[in-house]
């Protein structure tokens, strides 16, 4: 008991701030995007293997649930993307500036912009949830 | 203290070219490529059309265009393979036994190479309407 409360506040502690909160977010944002990926993958692949199948899947995905679940996996996506060409352009352009200053201003600036683009994509699918399922 | 740890950050090293190193470059390179590919395929299918609107019909018509067929073969190829290779990152940060991670390794290679057998041949073989 006492090791794992040990380690998850070592994990919600570790260094802090904004680099930790880019760590945290990078990685729960891809590997829920990759949960999503998989599933997708062998869903889209019963309009080969089992077409009659298809109309079933796309009814869950149709469901409140799994439509809110929609609107933060292309969060997932677009904060992924946005903090993934911050860590690609200074890794592979100027990796000379992977220094403290240059990085808490840069992570600030991948999530306000992470936000912004996501706003518009999440009230035209909260829109399209309201209509289709509570008949907005 | 802070002079200190910008030393540090802006230090060089040789990193010998390998698997690793040659995983680590093209995690960047699929990463970027990925931005318009995903990003593209997120707007168009969840935002602009939404998943009211997709049914057996509409995959059909897409992929009646060979153009979105190699689309969608890419993003495949690419979304997955960076998928996978990241939790193998995210998980060999968890394993200390470099026999565990080799292990992990290939279980992770034969879980991405049957979803990705899988995903291809529905996109070759297209959607079977009877």
């Amino acid at each position: 008991m006492e090791v794992v409360r040990l380690n998850v506040t070592g994990l919600a502690r570790y260094r802090g701030r904004e680099g930790q909160l880019s760590f945290l977010l990078h990685r729960l944002t891809g590997l829920g995007t990759l949960l999503f990926l998989s599933i997708h993958i062998l869903d889209t692949a019963t309009v080969y293997f089992f077409p009659s199948l298809y109309e079933h899947a796309i009814n869950l995905y149709r469901s409140t649930p799994l439509m809110l679940g929609e609107i933060i996996l292309v969060f997932c996506v677009i904060y992924h993307g946005v903090n993934g060409a911050r860590i690609a352009i200074f890794d592979l352009l100027f990796p000379g500036k992977w220094n403290i200053k240059t990085q808490r201003r840069s992570a600030v600036w991948v999530l306000t912009i992470a936000i912004l683009l996501w706003l518009p994509a999440a009230y035209l699918m909260g829109r399209s949830l309201l209509i289709h399922n509570f008949g907005f | 203290m802070t002079a200190r740890t910008e030393e540090l950050a802006s230090r060089q090293v040789e990193v010998p070219e390998g698997l690793e190193s040659i995983a680590w470059k093209w995690m960047r390179y699929s990463g970027l490529l990925l931005i318009p590919l995903a990003w593209g395929h997120v707007l168009i299918q969840d935002v602009l059309v939404g998943v009211h609107r997709i049914d057996l019909n509409y995959v059909a018509m897409r992929w009646a265009s060979l153009g979105w067929r190699a689309y969608d073969f890419a993003l495949l190829a690419f979304a997955f393979a960076h998928g996978v290779n990241g939790l193998r990152q995210v998980l060999n940060d968890y394993i200390s036994s470099e026999k565990a991670r080799r292990w992990l390794a290939w279980f992770l290679l034969a879980f991405w190479l049957l979803l990705s057998l899988i995903g291809a041949a529905a996109i070759v073989g297209g959607v079977r309407i009877d």
